[in-house]
């Protein structure tokens, strides 16, 4: 009888052994309160095909901007739900006044982490001065 | 009985464990989750993730200084980028993409040379504009260098990637990217 609960106060112990050593480290942040910049918000529309990774990961804003070169900048801001790390690839995917995509280098997957509880954000900037939208693909890693 | 469904259950399970260690060659596209990472070396969706960071970072000055030019779009040379790492690189996995970046975002004009002053002469006959060609408004340089920490079975790689652009007139650098890459593992990886 005695080592049945023996066993289990070790199993237990073992797990939260692991649970410790696998590591949930998370972010505490600072910043001013009255924030000066100003975000231009922009609406955005979500297909969320992976909830899990949505979940996990999610996206809190979009904003944008246009450079003094004319490019339009994007920004968006996520926010990781869990209290362990994540890692993902994002992709950004710009398209031309008529709705045809222009690919180069800046539309190449760029793989990303965020820390427990963390707040980030991920930018890309247009590959030519005629893009006008834009859209980000996320994919949880392995 | 117990022998039978024991034996039943290994032959079935014996299939699915060897079998799941292969994989049949097939495409894949390029940066997608399946790519392979090595600590100990750069691997060609390395070159990507470093363009990319190069490409925006630049394009995103604001004020730029490709935009400041008196006649656009900017003429860049690009010029060596010196390896320091461990193993043989071909630049233009790194220079073409920023290259290609630039002139389709309009705002530059690319020349690749190997060595710095093999077309020109040398930086002062870009200065006295003593070659027929056009003088160019900045030069783009870098170095790649490697670091390597063990710790045990443990390696970790970092890779730096610098560039700078530079404005032959004064010598200055105009812009400055860093982007470190840094890889941890034991071994190996297939997914990132």
């Amino acid at each position: 009888m005695k080592t049945p609960k023996l066993l289990s106060i070790f199993g237990f112990s073992f797990a939260a052994g692991l649970l410790v050593l696998t590591g949930c480290t998370t972010v505490n942040t600072v910043g001013n309160a009255q924030m000066e910049g100003q975000r231009t918000m922009i609406s955005d529309q979500r297909v969320i095909s992976d909830a899990s990774l949505n979940r996990k990961v999610a996206i809190v804003g979009v904003n944008s901007t246009m450079t003094s070169g004319g490019l339009l900048k994007v920004q968006v801001e996520l926010e990781n739900h869990t209290r362990s790390l994540q890692r993902f690839l994002y992709k950004f995917e710009w398209f031309d006044a008529n709705g045809m995509q222009v690919n180069n280098i800046l539309s190449a997957s760029v793989p990303e982490q965020i820390e427990g509880k963390e707040s980030k954000f991920i930018y890309s900037i247009a590959p030519t001065p005629g893009c006008r939208d834009f859209r980000v693909k996320f994919i949880e890693a392995n | 009985m117990k022998n039978k469904i024991l034996l039943v259950l290994i032959a079935i399970a014996a299939p699915v464990f060897f079998s799941g260690c292969a994989t049949d060659a097939h495409y894949v596209q390029t940066g997608d989750k399946q790519q392979i990472i090595s600590a100990g070396k750069i691997n060609s969706q390395d070159f990507a993730t470093a363009a990319n960071d190069a490409s925006r970072n630049l394009l995103s000055m604001d004020p730029n200084p490709l935009d400041k030019v008196d006649r656009s779009p900017a003429f860049v040379v690009f010029s060596k980028i010196v390896n320091n790492t461990d193993q043989s690189v071909d630049q233009d996995l790194l220079t073409q993409k920023i290259g290609i970046a630039l002139t389709q975002s309009g705002k530059a004009q690319i020349k690749i040379v190997d060595k710095l002053g093999e077309d020109y002469g040398n930086i002062d006959d870009f200065l006295n504009d003593k070659k027929t060609t056009r003088r160019p408004d900045f030069t783009l340089s870098g170095k790649i260098i490697q670091t390597v920490d063990r710790a045990g079975r443990t390696r970790r790689g970092t890779y730096s990637f610098q560039m700078s652009l530079n404005d032959p007139k004064n010598r200055a650098q105009v812009w400055m990217f860093e982007k470190e890459i840094v890889k941890q593992g034991t071994r190996d990886a297939v997914g990132f």
